[in-house]
């Protein structure tokens, strides 16, 4: 197995012996923040005896707490962030990972729905006459962009990014298309609660409008014995099936449990049939509630809540079963009045309170951040987090985010480790990388979906409720499937897209990012160039600022000289006293050749 | 489940390939060998033929899509379907358009269409309102043949067997990943090897170059895969040249396009990730080169429109243009789906082309947005419109270019829904009824007996008066996926022998070609 890269170079595949319990997990963390040193030299033991085979690993399990490197830095903000820029590495080698990640849960969060409220005032101010303008949907995804290049909370915002493509809702449905402004609130509630409990987090996202147009329990009704109607099933199956427990019982590690070789089924058409029961009679917050007006439409008599798009979802009695629910082996006893509220307590109290979700959810949180691949060991010390806090909290997703980014495998480059970098994350690289700003502010990248002309994936858009890709993809005919590795972002590259992405960043990288801005007559979102341009007629140190800046110093050796070559093949003319412009454009030529070649580069898409 | 031989089905392929022949000799593009249908062994093939996979995204509602008009199916479909607050019953045949009701509303839509199969198995039958297109195809082209009630069986399956926990079932049934994939390849998700790339594994030996046996339109598909053969993306506008303009340079330099070229196909930092990813950019490139000359352009009179002035844009093609509302013809919406088929015909015409040499070749295209568990009257108007339209410009693209008897296209969906309604939609549900078209199908006719449809119990959500429908409705499927598919297979020219390995559960069926094929 290869072993490469900068800083700690550990292969962490198996880890034994360490403390298991919170206490002893408690006291490692102490013990780390003092003695970095020796737990790196722990961490090289663990290494040397690893190879294999799970081992009996607690969730203590952390690795050393300040960075080796300037690299192993970088290649941590590039599993933290949307892409490492030079403060923070800085940051991060100042202070160290775990005061870094508490730092980063302290600060402000960036607003999505006011930053949308803000373009979609600006774009009507701007056309006074024009009855349509406004932010419309771009306007959603430019406050992701805006968040995702420019937020000071990183960490909170590529967690929430991370949940979006779990507890998906996407613009390409209709109605969700339509409400871009509830779109970005509920980005808003994924950075809010996506960072404190599962259990909250959970039934935010139930009760958000949005989830309930997108999955339609919003305005779905309770049986109608007399007619044969039934309640929708859409939310019961999918909160099922990927928000929370998954379809099949799984061990702590992540592993399917098994009876007789086959996996357990975590439910049956029973379940989904009682579960629907529960997400029967919630729709639209509405003043005149609960009249079956605002029930249908979210308004009576013409009054309406503005704010009902976003604004959680209330129960209306009248059309909540109060049949018995059975399901998950909970049952929810026949209401003599109809309690959408009661139901819908029990229903996520079971669902958060199921031992799967450690490992369901943990392993994903992982593969977003991470590692497609985790070992056994991996997830385990993520489900235990998740399990417990260490003061007895369950689904204290701060903590879960923290045992992630800080377990020793999350350190160890391996020919394994590590993911397939998704289009939006290559993106966010160089444009953090290169100190990209927007001459509007609004950083108007606009629809990346064209997948031969541009990333083929745009935040909030995923084709369905199973996101862009799935977390178990296996990509046939590979050798990471020969492997038994799951790539989960390969199920987006095909020959189409690798030819777009080429395209779209050889513009990008050539011509700046986002819409033409007429008052600037350029793109309008546009980068940092100068230290590269000051080494244009050096191929070697503009190779190595844009290995540093964007590989966190991992470019190997033949990969370099390849570039550098490339570099070199611009000839940059003799200054003739009245060819500046000519020189110019060979420097940046120079520039755009080196940073594009990076950024195309297999060993750049893959964060390793 | 047998289909009967039809006794006319002699004349008609006579009268089909007779038109087929005047067809080619008016517009003649592309010398295949029509005396060749139906016989070649794959192998040592000198002829061409094509299966087109359309991929239902989401669970298409079959049950209104085909639907029966005899008095007692028609009944309960009604009472079944009919509820607050939104009924999404279709109207009998020949109700009256009512022009002020909402858009894809049942009453707006007017009566299903009425279609005559041969054998109506004592019963009659109608489809989608906005499947005007499909109609014409079926009664009076007879290019298009259903295939009622088909889903993943592992064995055939009775009602009662079904209730039973020992009794063998395809896994995680009703959930849309896991059901796509088995659909695909037999397999929830994880799998990755599917019977469209299996074939083109029996047969990849037959073409020159095999990335061209088995071409997506659409995403990654598991259908396309096979143990050796991979699946080559090509996009709606043809194979996107990589990095470098028509004159072969990026930044204005040979130099750093033929660096990146070399960058793209290899990784050097030892990472398994590396390569897969360089594999694919390789094939990008490689098959770009190839298409680059081979492929004629779309906006070519055989596939397209061109534009009076200015570069062809798909999406203002008149032909790839479908219209959403029957009531505002003038209001055309650009339709994806004929766009992907485009394509496909394009790759078709130019498979004869030196440069690709292709005698087999397995496509696939696709549609989302089937999950109709609300607003369904609106949304499955509109995709049903979408398909037919799509489905009739494929057809007449085939005439044009003399391929039809050549090529087979069918449909595929994660499942089929349910027969009750949630108050506006269906939820999951598993078998459903299929499309198949093409001048070698035994088109005008239903392959497999069409189930019977009950109406729901008062104690119970049982379907008891049914024995091919369960809870809710969803219809316990007749014909295996295997069946479907070994039949489009056995057309395409595999053995028996080679069916038997390329679809796991077909030995548990006795009838292993439905008949639907020439």
């Amino acid at each position: 197995m290869h072993i490469h890269g900068p800083g700690n170079n550990l292969h962490v595949r198996s880890v034994a012996n360490v403390p298991a319990s919170p206490k002893e997990r408690d006291a490692v963390k102490l013990r780390t923040l003092r003695q970095a040193a020796g737990m790196l030299a722990l961490a090289a033991l663990l290494a040397a005896c690893g190879g294999g085979g799970d081992g009996a690993n607690g969730p203590g399990v952390v690795a050393p707490e300040m960075p080796a490197s300037r690299g192993a830095a970088a290649r941590f903000l590039t599993q933290a962030t949307f892409g490492p820029t030079d403060a923070e590495v800085e940051r991060v080698l100042a202070i160290g990972y775990g005061a870094w990640i508490d730092e980063q849960f302290n600060k402000p969060t960036s607003q999505h729905r006011l930053t949308w409220e803000a373009a979609d005032a600006a774009a009507k101010a701007a056309d006074p006459t024009n009855a349509n303008a406004g932010a419309g949907q771009n306007g959603s995804i430019n406050a992701f962009w805006r968040a995702a290049v420019s937020g000071e909370d990183q960490l909170r915002q590529r967690v929430a990014f991370a949940l979006s493509q779990i507890m998906v809702i996407s613009m390409l449905d209709g109605t969700v298309g339509d409400n871009p402004r509830a779109v970005s609130a509920y980005v808003d509630l994924l950075a809010d609660k996506g960072l404190g409990t599962y259990r909250d987090l959970l039934e935010g996202v139930a009760l958000h409008p949005m989830m309930g147009v997108y999955l339609s329990h919003l305005r779905n009704q309770k049986a109608d014995p007399r007619t044969g109607r039934v309640p929708d099933e859409n939310f019961a199956r999918e909160v099922m099936q990927l928000f929370s427990i998954g379809l099949h019982e799984l061990n702590a590690d992540g592993s399917a449990k098994l009876n007789a070789g086959a996996r357990i089924d975590t439910y049956g058409s029973a379940d989904i049939g009682g579960l629907a029961r529960v997400f029967t009679g919630w729709s639209w917050d509405c003043p005149g509630a609960p009249a079956s007006g605002c029930f249908y439409s979210g308004s009576l008599n013409g009054a309406s809540d503005p704010d009902r798009q976003f604004k959680p979802m209330i129960g209306y009695a009248s059309f909540h079963s109060s049949e018995g629910k059975f399901f998950l082996g909970r049952t929810i006893a026949a209401q003599t009045t109809a309690d959408p509220r009661a139901s819908l307590q029990v229903a996520l109290d079971t669902l958060a309170g199921h031992p799967n979700i450690g490992p369901f959810i943990g392993k994903q949180l992982i593969q977003r951040l991470t590692s497609s691949n985790p070992s056994a060991a991996y997830v385990s010390a993520v489900a235990g987090a998740f399990a417990d806090n260490g003061r007895g909290l369950r689904g204290d997703l701060k903590h879960v985010v923290k045992t992630i980014l800080m377990h020793p495998e999350a350190r160890a480059m391996t020919s394994s480790s590590g993911k397939l970098r998704e289009p939006v994350l290559r993106l966010s690289a160089f444009l953090r990388a290169q100190g990209f700003r927007s001459d509007s502010g609004e950083f108007r990248v606009g629809n990346t979906d064209n997948p031969g002309t541009a990333l083929g994936q745009t935040p909030m858009r995923s084709p369905s409720v199973f996101n862009f890709y799935r977390p178990g993809y296996i990509a046939p005919g590979t050798q990471a499937t020969a492997e038994g590795l799951v790539v989960p972002e390969m199920q987006l590259v095909h020959e189409t897209t690798a030819a777009g992405y080429v395209n779209f960043m050889r513009d990008n990288v050539g011509s700046g990012v986002g819409a033409f801005n007429s008052a600037s007559n350029r793109r309008e979102m546009q980068g940092e160039f100068t230290a590269e341009l000051a080494l244009a007629d050096r191929p070697t140190d503009l190779v190595a600022l844009a290995n540093r800046k964007l590989m966190y110093g991992s470019m190997p050796a033949a990969l370099t000289s390849e570039i550098e070559g490339a570099v070199a093949s611009i000839a940059i003319p003799a200054a003739t006293g009245t060819n500046q412009a000519a020189i110019d454009g060979a420097k940046r030529s120079r520039v755009n050749t080196a940073l594009l070649l990076t950024l195309v580069s297999p060993e750049f898409q893959i964060q390793k | 489940m047998t289909h009967p031989i039809n006794p006319d089905s002699s004349r008609r392929l006579f009268l089909r390939q007779a038109g087929a022949m005047a067809t080619l000799g008016a517009a003649g593009p592309m010398a295949l060998n029509l005396a060749a249908v139906g016989a070649a062994s794959a192998q040592t093939a000198t002829d061409y033929k094509a299966l087109v996979c359309i991929f239902l995204f989401g669970g298409n509602d079959s049950y209104n899509m085909v639907l029966p008009t005899d008095a007692a199916s028609w009944s309960a479909y009604s009472a079944v379907r009919n509820q607050a607050p939104e009924s999404i019953a279709l109207l009998a045949p020949g109700a009256a358009v009512k022009t002020a009701a909402a858009v894809g509303s049942p009453a707006r839509l007017g009566g299903v269409l009425p279609i005559t199969p041969l054998n109506a198995q004592g019963r009659s039958f109608a489809l989608h309102p906005s499947l005007t297109t499909l109609q014409a195809m079926f009664n009076t082209d007879r290019r298009l043949a259903v295939v009622p009630n088909v889903g993943p069986l592992v064995v055939p399956t009775t009602k009662a067997q079904y209730a039973l926990a020992t009794h063998p079932k395809p896994a995680s049934l009703f959930s849309h990943n896991d059901q796509q994939n088995t659909w695909q390849a037999f397999q929830p998700e994880g799998a990755t090897v599917g019977w469209g790339g299996r074939l083109g594994d029996l047969i990849a030996a037959g073409n020159q170059r095999a990335i061209f046996t088995a071409v997506s339109a659409s995403g990654n598909a598991v259908w396309l895969s096979g143990q050796s053969v991979r699946q080559y993306q090509v996009g709606g506008n043809g194979a996107i040249r990589m990095g470098a303009d028509t004159n072969g340079r990026l930044y204005g330099s040979t130099a750093v396009a033929a660096a990146m070229e070399r960058i793209v196909r290899n990784g050097r930092g030892g990472h398994v990730f590396e390569g897969d990813l360089g594999a694919v950019s390789q094939r990008s490139i490689d098959a770009e080169l190839a298409l680059r000359t081979a492929l004629k352009p779309a906006s070519d009179s055989l596939f397209g429109t061109a534009p009076a002035s200015g570069a062809y844009n798909a999406s203002n093609d008149p032909k790839l243009r479908y219209t959403p509302d029957p009531l505002a013809p003038a209001e055309t919406a650009f339709n994806s789906l004929a766009q992907q088929l485009q394509v496909v015909a394009r790759m078709i015409e130019a498979s004869s082309n030196a440069g690709i040499g292709a005698r087999r070749q397995v496509f696939f295209v696709s549609m989302g947005g089937f999950d109709s568990h609300d607003a369904q009257n609106r949304n499955q108007a509109d995709l049903m419109a979408r398909l037919g339209h799509a489905m009739r410009y494929f057809d007449i693209t085939l005439g044009v270019i003399g391929a039809r008897n050549q090529v087979i296209a069918f449909t595929a969906s994660d499942f089929g829904r349910t027969f009750t309604s949630n108050g506006d939609g269906t939820d999951h549900g598993w078998g459903s009824h299929h499309l198949v078209m093409g001048g070698a199908v035994r088109g005008g006719d239903f392959y497999g007996s069409f189930p019977a449809l009950a109406l729901k119990n008062t104690n119970n959500n049982n379907f008891d008066g049914s024995p091919n429908q369960l809870g809710n409705g969803s219809l316990l499927p007749e014909v295996a996926v295997d069946q479907y598919g070994a039949t489009l297979g056995k057309w395409f020219g595999a053995s028996d022998t080679q069916l038997l390995d390329v679809f796991p559960n077909l030995a548990n069926f006795s009838n292993r070609n439905l008949g639907f094929t020439l």
